[in-house]
């Protein structure tokens, strides 16, 4: 808190943080240790936690064996453009929401919250019809589509709150000064609301970059596959092979984890602007 | 003491639901006009197309399997069968099992997650050197996914050539390994303890956003009353945050609910279907064929958490959320 | 400046994506192309299809082949969805435990009549030919090989423990794994299957029991009618298989499956596998065991000497949905026959359904050569058919696992789980009649 601090509250603090610290970090450093020893020294006993020789070759196997640069590439690419779609679109309904009163609202809310509660699966089957339908199975930009469904009633609710605290004379203003409501929107408001904008951008493209289920269902090809279904594929009948395994486990954090690094003071300063506010 | 409402307008902010609306605000809502109602369609339309096409379209053409007879082995004949499905849950000697363990996995780790969360947030507003760089490090676990947590523990948990059982041997607590998740006893504990590696990140991020939201100038207030820290806590900090509290809770149960991915990893559900919950079992019908059950089961896990959401926000008197989320 | 750099960077992800959307409108004229999707997924064995997918493309320049590969876990579901909608699959694999709902279902297009005069036939062995049809004589998938078990053993451990030769039946082997089992050093004597379809190996026990009196029909069934689980000997065999798991397997396998048994040989720590032959290539790659230190052994037998050999077979099928029968159904011929057939079950490592392999150096050494022996002595080694094709096998697979993980739990007896076992099939063929 804001008073003043005891040493001992000092010392108890940055205890507690260390510890957590360890425990955070430690299931991470194990399976990068994992990764980077000799494939033969991986069961080795006694456990060795730094190694004894250094080896990419699980790396290379991870090339040799599988596109995993394509894969790399596809999740990318459709999770960037899933979670900036669904951000913008999120951000039209979530000002609405925030700014107008109207009879269907809160059932609308009401959706939002629920479609949080819906297994999957129980939507997987229609799911892959529909797609069979409009032509989209196997299909990237089909994929995106999904995603951006999925993205949008979470962030919808996260934007309402942003725009809930943000002054209305602001927009008011700039209408006066002859700008539309659509661009008072992206002209005034989006500024000031940017750190909001990248916290919710990022939540969503953690959820689509390890969305496995619809990815499974929705995609054939190899050339179309992403990062979570080769990681599962990796679990494949023949055995658990830890060492690709840690392997793969570790490019697939890398790319999350340098962009929560990158933006977490963008997200804790996003959020403080009111996100699950209601 | 300062409500969260008066505090708010102390601190010159709008509550977020309106609860002291601008005068402009008023003016606007009373006006209907087709323009008004244009722009607001206009607004929702592309989020309400993408649900409702991707998500409740779907969801609704495939709850009819539900209500019948639905199993892949024979597709002949799908008869409608009304709550059979839903009577055979109940009757599966398994659900009172699976029930248990659905309520100790989410108290289990939500419980430890909002403490430690809240813990960090309060420790994590205060700046101190390299608290970026310790941010950045502790927040990663939300980035990763559910399977791969499950992969991971799966490792560290691993019996024989596992690092927990040697660390745990070498600080010499344990003798001989623990056969983790393979003994019932010790299974669902592993699983919780990965879920709480994984949540308390978005505890801590939601938690210290609000808290810095609340201005000094309240503690100022409280200091110079002679109050601790205990009261400032439960006066202040608790009351102003509370909103964000109530809600993330609500929304973490919600999704641990609905998180059998980690489970499935770890453990598949076993030893002998002792770390089950609702939604791996749901996963567990399905892979036996039985897409009507698995349905039924989708659909009740669905109802159970909307009679929870219901609950858990009139229990925790967020009338005001209340009404902006179920309406009054 | 920034906004620019973003719309440049949205530009060229939307750019990226086009040719995705085009490149399954069609292709040109006069192409077919065929959607083919296997379930039994693992990277090299994908690989190896894709060589011999090539193959066929080159002799076939108007087919082009889509091969589809969901990871395993999943690959059946998905597999159903596709059938499901009744759309965008052509060829694609059939187990003889997914053979019963799938033609049950009208999912799969009966061959008989498009391979009447099919000479690939006669290069088939008998086995091959028999699992080709199901019991009305309707072929809705050709055998690409056979799943059998074997004892992979590490020899060096077998020898270190004063042992002059491997076990021959189930009690030596018990004996030989319990001398070995040493879990301080993370040494394991056997690789207990308590995992997913942990009651295939108990079953196997069972069988070799009862060998003497069992059904080669109806591999649950007694020549008298009546369950192999309600025999007398049954009782024996289960006493010795689960003192495998108390006195020489690692704690944890009351939750290994496949995966982790095949690990648990493969990283050394463990001294004997029952598994199928695909295992020898896995175990091949090995960087922990060396090829001297291992091999394999025939299957273990009863107390009279005798065993039983429940082959498993998985193969490639049609699609009733199919808009290309013609065209799939060559690519069936050409997998399942001649050499793409010979290399599949060699890259493969399965027991192979081309009479000619019985020649073939490669199958009479080293840890193939169990196999041989197996096949050579069909009075010791039963061929027997398991009823894996009945519309509750996966019913009763999750029932039987269950109750074999509780008995490694102790909250069941082994008494009890074969009277549950008994129960559950009379009642089944009660059923049925």
């Amino acid at each position: 808190m804001i008073g003043k601090e005891t040493a001992a509250g000092r010392t108890t603090k940055f205890v507690f943080l260390g510890l957590w610290l360890l425990f955070t970090v430690f299931p991470l450093y194990w399976i990068a240790v994992t990764s980077i020893k000799a494939p033969g020294d991986v069961f080795a006993w006694p456990i060795a936690y730094w190694p004894e020789t250094f080896s990419l070759e699980n790396y290379r196997g991870l090339f040799d064996k599988a596109d995993f640069g394509i894969y790399l590439a596809n999740s990318l690419v459709i999770s960037t453009l899933a979670a900036a779609a669904a951000t913008v679109i999120s951000m039209l309904s979530g000002y609405v929401l925030a700014r107008f009163e109207f009879r269907t609202k809160s059932a609308l809310l009401m959706a939002a919250l629920v479609t949080q509660m819906i297994p999957a699966f129980i939507a997987l089957g229609p799911l892959y019809l529909l797609m069979t339908d409009l032509n989209l199975v196997d299909n990237r930009f089909g994929l995106v589509l999904v995603y951006i469904a999925v993205c949008i009633p979470f962030c919808t609710v996260m934007l309402r709150g942003f725009f809930a605290n943000i002054p209305e004379a602001l927009e008011e203003a700039a209408m006066i000064d002859g700008l539309s409501r659509f661009g008072a929107l992206f002209r005034v408001l989006l500024p000031v609301m940017r750190p909001g904008i990248v916290a919710a951008f990022i939540f969503n493209f953690v959820n689509c970059w390890n969305e496995l289920f619809l990815s499974v269902t929705l995609m054939n090809s190899d050339a179309n596959k992403t990062i979570p279904t080769a990681l599962n594929g990796f679990i494949s009948s023949f055995n658990i092979d830890w060492g690709s395994m840690s392997a793969a486990a570790v490019l697939t954090i890398l790319p999350t984890m340098v962009l929560f690094a990158f933006a977490s003071r963008h997200i804790v300063q996003g959020l403080t602007a009111g996100a699950v506010k209601g | 003491m300062p409500t969260p409402a008066t505090t708010e307008r102390a601190a010159g902010r709008r509550s977020p639901t309106g609860a002291a609306p601008p005068p402009g605000g008023t003016r606007r809502k009373r006006e209907f006009t087709t323009g008004r109602g244009l722009v607001i369609a206009a607004y929702l339309a592309p989020a309400a197309i993408f649900v409702a096409i991707f998500t409740y379209y779907p969801v609704i053409a495939g709850s009819q399997m539900a209500f019948r007879n639905w199993k892949l082995t024979d597709l002949t004949d799908t008869a409608w069968v009304g709550l059979q499905n839903f009577r055979d849950v109940f009757a599966d000697p398994a659900w009172g099992r699976v029930l248990v363990n659905t309520v100790v996995w989410v108290v289990g780790s939500i419980v430890p997650q909002l403490v430690i969360g809240f813990a960090l947030a309060l420790w994590l507003r205060r700046k101190f050197r390299f608290r970026g760089l310790y941010q950045a490090l502790i927040f990663f676990p939300w980035a990763v996914s559910g399977f791969l947590i499950g992969i991971l523990f799966r490792w560290l948990f691993n019996s024989e050539f596992g690092a927990v059982n040697d660390l745990l041997q070498k600080a010499g607590l344990i003798d001989t390994p623990i056969p983790w998740l393979a003994s019932p006893d010790t299974a669902l504990t592993a699983v919780v303890i990965a879920n709480i590696w994984y949540g308390v990140t978005f505890f801590a991020i939601m938690i210290l956003a609000a808290l810095q939201s609340i201005p000094d100038e309240l503690y100022e207030a409280a200091a110079l009353d002679g109050a601790g820290k205990a009261r400032t806590l439960f006066q202040i900090t608790i009351p102003f945050i509370r909103t964000t509290l109530v809600l993330t809770v609500l929304l973490r149960v919600i999704w641990t609910f609905n998180f059998p991915d980690l489970i499935f990893g770890m453990t598949g559900g076993g030893p002998n279907n002792q770390t089950h919950i609702v939604t791996t079992w749901m996963i567990q019908t399905t892979q036996q064929g039985d897409y009507g059950r698995a349905s039924a089961l989708g659909l009740l896990i669905v109802a159970g958490l909307l009679l929870f959401a219901i609950f858990f926000l009139l229990a925790t008197r967020e009338r005001r959320e209340v009404k902006g989320v179920i309406g009054s | 400046m920034r906004r620019t750099k973003a719309a440049l960077a949205l530009g060229v992800a939307a750019a990226m994506l086009l040719p995705a959307c085009s490149a399954f409108s069609g292709g040109d004229s006069g192409t077919v192309t065929l959607t083919m999707v296997e379930s039994l997924t693992n990277p090299s064995r994908t690989e190896l299809l894709e060589g011999l997918i090539e193959d066929f493309e080159q002799q076939h320049p108007d087919i082009d082949v889509n091969l589809v590969s969901p990871p395993t876990e999943q690959a059946d579901e998905k597999l159903q969805q596709m059938l499901m909608s009744g759309s965008g699959i052509d060829v694609l694999e059939v187990r003889d435990i997914t053979v019963g709902p799938f033609s049950t279902n009208g999912w799969l297009h009966d061959m008989k009549a498009d391979l009447e005069s099919w000479d690939g036939w006669q290069a088939m062995t008998e086995n091959a030919v028999d699992a080709a049809q199901d019991g009305q004589g309707r072929t809705f998938y050709v055998p690409y090989g056979f799943y059998g078990l074997s004892l992979f053993y590490r020899t060096d451990l077998v020898a270190q423990a004063g042992f002059s030769a491997p076990p021959t039946n189930w009690d030596e082997l018990l004996q030989q794994a319990a001398a070995i089992n040493d879990p301080a050093q993370r040494r394991y004597g056997y690789a207990f299957r308590g995992g997913k379809n942990a009651n295939s190996n108990v079953t196997a026990a069972i069988s070799a029991y009862v060998a003497d009196r069992i059904d080669p029909a109806n591999g649950f069934q007694l020549e008298d009618g009546t369950s192999i689980f309600a025999a007398p000997e049954a009782q024996q065999a289960v006493e010795t298989y689960f003192q495998l798991f108390r006195t020489a397997s690692a704690e944890s396998s009351v939750s290994w499956g496949y995966p982790e048994m095949v690990e648990a040989f493969a990283n050394g720590s463990t001294a004997f596998l029952l598994q199928d032959p695909e295992v020898i290539a896995t175990v091949r790659e090995s960087q922990a065991i060396s090829q001297d230190q291992w091999t394999t052994a025939p299957l273990p037998t009863g107390p009279s000497g005798k065993t039983v050999q429940p082959l498993a077979s998985a193969g490639w099928g049609v699609a009733a949905s199919s808009s290309h029968k013609p065209e799939a159904v060559e690519l069936v011929k050409f997998l399942a026959g001649g050499d793409a057939a010979a290399a599949f079950a060699k890259g493969n490592s399965l027991v192979p359904t081309q009479r000619a392999a019985g020649e073939d150096e490669f199958y009479k050494t080293g840890p193939w050569a169990s196999y041989v022996t197996m096949t050579e002595n069909p009075q010791t080694y039963l061929n027997i058919t398991q009823p894996r094709g009945v519309a509750w096998w996966t019913e009763w697979e999750q029932k039987a696992d269950a109750d074999v993980q509780q008995v490694l739990l102790g909250t069941m007896t082994p008494a009890q789980l074969l009277a549950e076992w008994d129960a559950f099939w009379t009642q089944k063929w009660q059923q049925g009649k």
